[in-house]
């Protein structure tokens, strides 16, 4: 049930009329029970493995805040980190490792292999539920002692299958804390779900066409010009597909009484790699900075550590998003940037630079975006090598064209809208300003879906393949 | 509730200028005449603006395979005494010629008859589910109003199929949407051609000569199932005429039946108690005809009709002298010839039905 069918709205509708129209007492019940339904919707048996992780979890953070002893309250986490790492590991990289292990004895690459079904979602909930055990470990966050407040923090349908990835402190406060929302919120919140839609039914599932009919065959699609297109056609896909899922997540939590915290603030307008990461996929980021570069010393260990901790979570970040080695030097071209702007000296890229050089620096960063891209996207090593390959050193050949003239129009509109959004995040504060302000971005936003629309099928989400 | 207000004002505005844009008629002026919905459009709109020469007005409907050429049909017009109109469109089904009569006609006094062509009387079962038939959505409910979203919509068999007729209805921007993203490319284009479609599609449409060509060469050998077909013919080609003349024919679920009673019973209803004579007629199969055709159904949807006076059908074999493959030009359709004898066969032949004209 993909957020832009009209099954889903119709589903979010119920839901909101039930959670408003039933006591109190009884929501919380009301939102687990859409949100197993949500889920058992595209695997009705995946649901015991969420049951699973979430029993597994819950325990532990019980057990774990109970135990007085340090040592044993260390095995519970580790157990509790096995067992989210252990089906992880199992659904999402038993192949690529058997793969791995066929190529070292000499076997036919498939032979080690399981025919596996990759469970929706489950890098999101897994890392939301491991980052609850820690703090629960850590003391940073009391153990939940009911199993449907944590079930739901788990299995909340609007991020459980592509976040952002939720802290428990920022989930149960909400929770505990709820009220119904006021004006401005519900008015965010319709708002953000309409962004949402547009940015992924407008932008992203039109670019993806042009995206995926290079990707699909680059050799067919030789020169410079035709290479830039179709990586720069999957970075516009990548950003409105994954940005426009978050707003709506973010807008349906609103209309529920709950806050989501920021997940993008316009990536494609960052002036540095270091600066990308402060807004891309934040609550990713977050939680690789928390849970993995800081234990693995982060900065403090001089700058040689702080290199290879930056490369090792980047890395690790690469593989979160798929069993391959395309992922792998993915994230490890990050880190790598990452290091090298450390190298180069920490405040040239973190703090914004003049406006007559932002711009340049903007767009340098933006190339070097999708340069990454080209791993994340393509099919493989080979195909990575050769659309590099075209992309700095290809002829002059094909033409930007290919996109169409209505297709650059929105996007350019999407850039200025951004740019402004930069200067005075007036999208926020949309639901303050007068009606009719309102009123005319919100028909805008439903114009474009409805004459900008791509309506042929539905495009899943590219988040939802992790 | 500010939130409440601000929404519906929203909700309002946008349901207004939808309206405006699309279910005004705005956007349907500028659409492709090129496209499923524009061709239908247009062949609708050159028909309502023909002038009519009197009373004895007859109008043909049914898919591509319609043969009856008015350019031809209106030569016998002094024998005939009846002057003949066509507005039938390529890809079109019953359930569109509904629609398309409804909007045609919306007085039920325009014709003295509507002749509607099928590829039998039989509601023989087809491969495609004309029930869930998407490709009506685009070509026709452009045309259609919110009164029609129960009916139209309810016609589909699947739930995802009735959203899409909703959707089609409702939000056409949605329907237009291919065809606007089109027109952005090059607006200036796309306006010439439709000024261009407006002022002679009438003369191109009645004056088009389809090919002489024939399906001279091909044969079936009906014992080994084996069809023979001139070198000069793709692969391609060979597997279209194998589709349609040479493959199984699908079991009788009824479901075409179902579908048949529906929409003939519709069109029946829409000229109860008018002075339109509903005509059927039973168009030549093909160059070659397959042997295994099913036998016939007493309780079909037009034999019903007929059984029951409302309706006439042709005499069925009337046009079986002309399933010869020198009188088409693919697996399908007439050629030049072809039409020129079933066109001036069937306007005798209504003369004969309907009688001398008032």
């Amino acid at each position: 049930m993909l957020f832009t069918t009209v099954q889903f709205f119709l589903f979010f509708a119920v839901v909101l009329a039930l959670h408003y129209a039933l006591p109190r007492a009884v929501r919380r019940w009301v939102l687990l029970g859409a949100s197993y339904f949500f889920y058992m919707m595209w695997n009705p048996v995946f649901v015991l493995l969420l049951l699973t992780l979430t029993t597994i979890d819950f325990a532990a953070g019980v057990w774990i805040e109970r135990c007085t002893n340090r040592r044993r309250k260390k095995l519970l986490l580790i157990l509790s980190l096995c067992a989210n790492l252990g089906f992880l590991g199992y659904f999402k990289y038993y192949n690529f490792l058997a793969g791995l292990v066929a190529a070292g004895l000499g076997l036919a690459p498939g032979a080690l292999a399981f025919s596996i079904i990759l469970p929706l979602g489950i890098s999101f909930h897994t890392f939301q539920s491991m980052s609850y055990v820690i703090d629960v470990y850590r003391g940073q966050q009391k153990a939940i002692r009911s199993p449907i407040d944590y079930a739901l923090f788990i299995a909340f349908f609007p991020q459980l299958v592509a976040g952002p990835i939720v802290r428990a402190r920022e989930f149960f406060s909400g929770l505990y804390d709820w009220r119904a929302p006021d004006s401005e919120e519900v008015l965010r919140g319709v708002m953000l779900m309409a962004l949402g839609l547009a940015k992924k039914m407008a932008l992203a599932d039109q670019f993806a066409q042009l995206a995926d009919a290079y990707f699909n065959n680059p050799v067919a699609h030789p020169g410079i010009v035709a290479a830039w297109t179709g990586v720069g056609s999957f970075a516009m896909q990548i950003f409105f597909d994954f940005s426009g899922y978050t707003d709506m997540a973010i807008g349906m939590a609103l209309l529920l009484g709950f806050h989501f915290p920021v997940n993008f603030r316009r990536p494609y307008l960052a002036f540095s790699i270091t600066d990308f990461w402060h807004r891309w996929h934040i609550s990713l980021s977050r939680w690789l900075r928390d849970y993995l570069y800081v234990p693995l010393g982060g900065n403090r260990g001089g700058k040689w550590m702080t290199y290879r901790n930056l490369l090792f979570t980047m890395l690790l970040g690469g593989l979160w998003h798929g069993a391959n080695w395309n992922f792998v030097l993915w994230g490890g071209y990050h880190g790598a940037l990452l290091a090298i702007e450390r190298a180069l000296g920490r405040q040239h890229f973190e703090k914004t630079p003049g406006a007559l050089v932002y711009p340049l620096r903007a767009v340098v960063t933006f190339a070097l975006v999708c340069a990454g891209w080209v791993f994340f996207r393509a099919a493989d090593l080979g195909s990575s090598a050769f659309i590099l390959r075209e992309m700095f050193f290809g002829a002059r050949k094909g033409s930007v064209n290919v996109i169409p003239i209505w297709l650059r129009g929105l996007t350019l509109a999407a850039l200025a809208i951004a740019i402004f959004e930069e200067r005075f995040e007036w999208m926020d504060r949309l639901a303050t300003r007068p009606a009719w302000a309102y009123a005319t971005m919100l028909i805008a936003l439903l114009l474009c879906v409805e004459m900008f629309g791509f309506f042929e099928r539905n495009v899943p989400f590219v988040y939802f393949q992790f | 509730m500010r939130a409440a207000r601000v929404l519906l004002a929203s909700l309002l505005g946008y349901a207004a200028l939808e309206a405006l844009i699309f279910h005004s008629g705005l956007y349907a002026s500028i659409a492709s005449p090129d496209s499923g919905a524009g061709l239908v459009d247009t062949f609708l709109d050159n028909e309502r603006r023909r002038p009519l020469d009197g009373p004895n007005q007859v109008v043909a409907i049914g898919n591509s395979r319609m043969g009856l050429f008015p350019r031809v049909a209106n030569k016998l017009q002094s024998e005939t005494g009846y002057t003949f109109a066509t507005i039938a469109v390529a890809g079109t089904s019953p359930r569109c010629w509904y629609y398309m009569l409804r909007e045609n006609d919306p007085d039920r006094n325009r014709y003295a008859a509507v002749v509607i062509g099928l590829d039998n009387y039989d509601d023989m079962e087809l491969w495609e589910d004309h029930a869930d038939r998407e490709y009506d959505v685009g070509l026709i409910a452009a045309r259609l109003g919110l009164r029609d979203v129960g009916e139209f919509a309810g016609s589909y068999e699947t739930w995802a199929h009735r959203w899409l007729a909703v959707r089609g209805i409702v939000f056409k921007g949605a329907l237009y949407s291919r065809d606007i993203q089109n027109f952005l490319l090059n607006p200036a284009a796309r306006l010439a051609s439709v000024s261009q479609s407006r002022r002679d599609s009438h003369i191109w449409f009645h004056d088009y000569i389809a090919t002489s060509s024939t399906m001279d060469g091909v044969s079936i050998d009906w014992s080994t199932r084996t069809m023979t077909v001139p070198p000069e013919r793709s692969a391609a080609q060979k597997r279209a005429y194998e589709i349609t003349l040479l493959d199984a024919l699908p079991p009788d679920r009824g479901q075409h039946e179902k579908y048949m009673h529906l929409w003939m019973g519709k069109i029946y209803e829409l000229y109860r108690g008018s002075r339109t004579r509903l005509v059927f007629v039973r168009l030549p199969h093909g160059p070659l005809v397959r042997p295994d055709f099913p036998p016939a159904k007493a309780h079909s949807s037009v034999r019903e009709l007929a059984a029951r006076g409302e309706a006439t059908l042709i005499e069925e074999h009337l046009f079986d002298s002309m399933e010869r493959p020198e009188f088409f030009w693919d697996e399908l359709h007439l050629n030049e010839p072809g039409i020129q004898q079933f066109s001036s066969a069937l306007a005798r032949e209504m003369r004969r039905v309907l009688g001398p004209p008032r």
